[in-house]
């Protein structure tokens, strides 16, 4: 019996549904600490002082740090793709959302570790606080972030943009341009498995950490980096994870936990509580999205204008990436042959966004599947067979010059079609994803689609 | 005041792995004495089941049985690099790390098998678990036997490493232009979503999601629905539950519990209809594309689209809380006509809401 195609049962399912499954928090080490953080009370402010005294008095606990027990305090998580760090493991000088790690404290029980984060002396200057994205470039602007408002390192500018054809050409044609407004929010990860971590110190210098990240050798990087240790003094224990949706990318508790262990020379575990999970962990962004399509009277869409902002909250993390693949996917399941997208990474004093499942795509797709709906209920079209005409065909090129191999716009459509019971007139029912003739390549698609041996146009 | 019905339609695309390439994925295969296989992958399964899906891969590529393959995804000590479970990328580059790995192990089960039936290993291949010569089954040996004739005859190991990377495709900074596709394949999906809106309520229902996607091969249709279904409760919570900023672009009010934060549950469960469609990918693993992603990206704008068709207003930003859809019956907004231009949500546009008309934000080009 071949494997590929059947209907197995999951590997894992069975300890899933049993309750046998071992996550982080199952695992338990002998004279294993509790940890808890320092957080920012406030969106933005000042850290005038900073004394931690007390709080190692406290009986029963262990270790306390701050960002001083960092060897490399701030580490970019992308910087080996060229995006540079801003993000300080534990706060510096300043807070720049609420909920962000300042000091953190190992001792032998929770509440204790608790107590002693209360005893931990700090002042803060508060400071003038950033929300509304669309206001960055205001004169007003309150300085948050020591980049400016927006990320400035896309090349030589401070934006995303992807241009290709004659798109004023295309407005000037256009029988109808079309213009709206698309706002997805911010929401949750919502993992059953709250952020966890286990960082033990072995008797032979190693640390083993028992991590709940989505990507194994990622966040042994992340935490490498940190300590400037080598890969080979790190074993990170993991690969099943209760829920991540792409919050678990972050790295978020186990490099805290390693700086606590090796301090306190004992393994200590951080389980996030609920609270935490939803307040200090990151979230999916919240996008800004103003489309203007340039269409014909009979359904061609002739050329795009896109304005993107993606609110990053306080640092960069993963949104520059993010970003990059909206951009590349902002003409959607359709060929458009003329577009101009600017797209920003704004900074703002919201707990840092990050990756959620759909990254950068969920908010375009929504942006312009709504505006597609509109653009046909204007010009009075079937909705179906405005995307099948302008469906990515093979043969066509996207608006960042990819030549199309194998794409399903049609066969995706039409199977919808099908399965409703949707009368699809004879011309638009026959469609295949196959190259466009005749009809389906008039003037304004000749240019763009490649030549027959697939060389790009 | 009345219960109205509309239906909307969305159709998606998606890439699988990361945007721009770059991303490896390494993996390696052992024979225990008795043929059975260990297979060390890196992949994090949080649910996706990539556990599942890569002995799957390997099992057929390998040609031995589903049961007789173990995966170890456990530690970075015994498995070699992924770089994540993120990006759709597990079944595919994942897929193709294990995959690339048990083809060697194959080459070698074959090596041995040849010394063993003196046979050419380019006239061997390996069915349900025994190697046979081609045009001559009777002649054959079982992979458990070429397992124990490896480690005890010849003292030799059967293992297959495999490693799986696109490379980085540099994106122009001038035009956002490519030099080769930064992605490792395409996938699409279309959905159809039918709704009921209660106008006096601003309550949505949506009573049915009729959701077709193309994922290239579906290594296992069970892991694939349950995506899609799954993905699909996700969708519906975007576009009509969840925020976390209640008074965006307010901070506050953010709900710190589930009971302040309305995640979907059972009791939004729609009528599911899902179609799978195979066209297959070039390189992918047994033609297979990414999945996990997409899942909750088409429902969003077609559930926005049903509410129009329901009761006529154009809610774009999500979720489509009952309070938006009220305001929004409420206000009956009709789009700005400006000779050919039209006009929506000219009140949440940059240009108006930024003190200096979205300056810096528009005509980038100077």
């Amino acid at each position: 019996m071949k494997a590929v195609g059947a209907r197995l049962p999951r590997y894992d399912g069975l300890a899933h549904v049993t309750g046998r499954t071992t996550y982080v928090d199952d695992v338990r080490i002998r004279g294993t600490l509790w940890v808890k953080a320092l957080r920012s009370p406030h969106h933005h402010a000042g850290i005038t002082r900073l004394e931690t005294r007390r709080a190692e008095a406290l009986p029963g606990v262990h270790a306390v740090v701050t960002h001083e027990d960092v060897p490399k305090n701030v580490y970019g998580h992308l910087e080996a793709l060229g995006i540079p760090a801003d993000e300080p493991l534990l706060a510096e000088d300043d807070v720049r959302y609420k909920g962000q790690p300042i000091a953190a404290v190992a001792a032998v029980d929770e509440d204790t570790a608790r107590q002693a984060v209360d005893l931990i002396e700090i002042e803060y200057e508060e400071r003038p606080a950033f929300f509304d994205m669309r206001k960055a470039l205001d004169p007003d602007w309150p300085t948050i972030h020591p980049w400016g408002p927006v990320y400035p390192h896309y090349g030589p500018y401070n934006h995303r943009r992807v241009r290709k054809g004659d798109v004023d050409g295309a407005f000037e044609n256009a029988d109808l341009i079309v213009e709206g407004v698309y706002r997805p929010q911010a929401i949750e990860h919502c993992p059953i498995e709250p952020q966890t971590a286990l960082v033990v110190p072995e008797p032979n210098g190693r640390l083993t950490i028992y991590s709940c990240t989505q990507a194994l050798y990622f966040s042994m990087g992340v935490v490498a980096a940190h300590l400037e240790w080598p890969l080979n003094k790190l074993k990170f224990v993991g690969g099943t994870v209760g829920g991540g949706f792409g919050g678990k990318v972050d790295t978020a508790s186990e490099t805290i936990c390693a700086v606590l262990a090796l301090k306190a020379k004992r393994p200590v575990k951080w389980r996030w509580t609920r609270e935490e999970e939803f307040l200090a962990s990151s979230t999916r962004a919240p996008w800004h999205m103003e489309i203007a399509d340039a269409v014909t009277s009979d359904g061609w869409m002739l050329g795009r204008r896109m304005l993107t902002l993606h609110d990053s909250g306080a640092y960069a993390r993963f949104s520059p990436y993010g970003l990059t693949k909206h951009a590349f996917h902002h003409t959607g399941a359709y060929t458009i042959p003329n577009v101009h997208f600017d797209g920003f990474v704004v900074f703002t004093n919201r707990t840092p966004t990050t990756a959620m499942r759909g990254f950068g795509v969920t908010s375009v797709s929504f942006a312009v599947e709504t505006h597609m709906n509109r653009i046909a209920q204007e010009l009075g079209i079937d909705p179906l067979q405005l995307r099948l005409r302008n469906a990515n065909r093979i043969g066509d090129t996207t608006a960042n010059r990819v030549v199309l191999k194998d794409p399903s716009t049609v066969p995706v459509v039409l199977a919808a079609a099908e399965r409703v019971g949707y009368d699809l007139p004879p011309e638009y029912a026959s469609m295949t994803a196959e190259r466009r003739s005749g009809d389906l390549l008039p003037e304004h698609l000749a240019a763009q689609q490649a030549s027959a041996d697939g060389g790009e146009a | 005041m009345a219960k109205h019905k509309g239906r909307g339609i969305a159709t998606i695309e998606y890439p699988t792995g990361m945007n721009q390439n770059g991303d490896p994925s390494q993996a390696w295969v052992k024979l225990k004495p008795d043929g059975r296989v260990d297979v060390f992958s890196g992949t994090v399964d949080h649910g996706q089941g990539s556990r599942t899906i890569h002995s799957q891969i390997v099992a057929d590529t390998l040609g031995v049985p589903y049961d007789w393959v173990t995966n170890d995804n456990t530690n970075t000590d015994s498995s070699a690099v992924c770089t994540g479970t993120f990006a759709s990328r597990g079944t595919f580059i994942g897929g193709n790390a294990v995959r690339f790995a048990a083809e060697k192990a194959r080459e070698r089960i074959l090596e041995i098998a040849s010394r063993e039936l003196e046979i050419d290993p380019s006239d061997l291949e390996i069915v349900e678990g025994e190697v046979v010569a081609k045009g001559a089954p009777d002649r054959k040996i079982s992979v458990p036997e070429v397992a124990a004739a490896a480690t005890w005859t010849h003292g030799e190991l059967i293992t297959g490493t495999g490693a799986a990377l696109k490379p980085y495709a540099t994106v122009n900074d001038d035009d956002g232009s490519v030099e080769i596709e930064p992605h490792s394949a395409i996938s699409y999906a279309a959905c159809v979503a039918d709704v009921e809106v209660d106008d006096e309520t601003g309550e949505v229902t949506v009573e049915r999601l009729i959701q077709v996607y193309d994922v290239g091969r579906a290594i296992n249709p069970t892991l694939v629905e349950g995506q899609i279904e799954g993905g699909a409760m996700m969708g519906l919570g975007l576009g009509l539950l969840e925020q976390a900023y209640p008074y965006y672009p307010s901070p506050e009010h953010r709900g710190g519990e589930f009971g302040a934060y309305l995640a979907p549950s059972l009791e939004h469960l729609p009528e599911l209809d899902t179609v799978i469609i195979e066209n297959p990918s070039a390189e992918g693993p047994f033609g297979a594309k990414g999945i996990g992603e997409m899942a909750n990206n088409a429902q969003p704008p077609a559930i926005a689209s049903a509410i129009h068709d329901a009761v006529g207003v154009w809610v774009t930003e999500m979720p489509a809380t009952p309070e938006r859809i009220l305001r929004a019956i409420e206000e009956k907004k009709e789009p700005r006509r400006e000779g050919k231009r039209v006009v929506f949500d000219d009140e949440l546009s940059v240009r108006t809401v930024s003190s200096t008309g979205g300056k810096g934000f528009f005509e980038t080009d100077g």
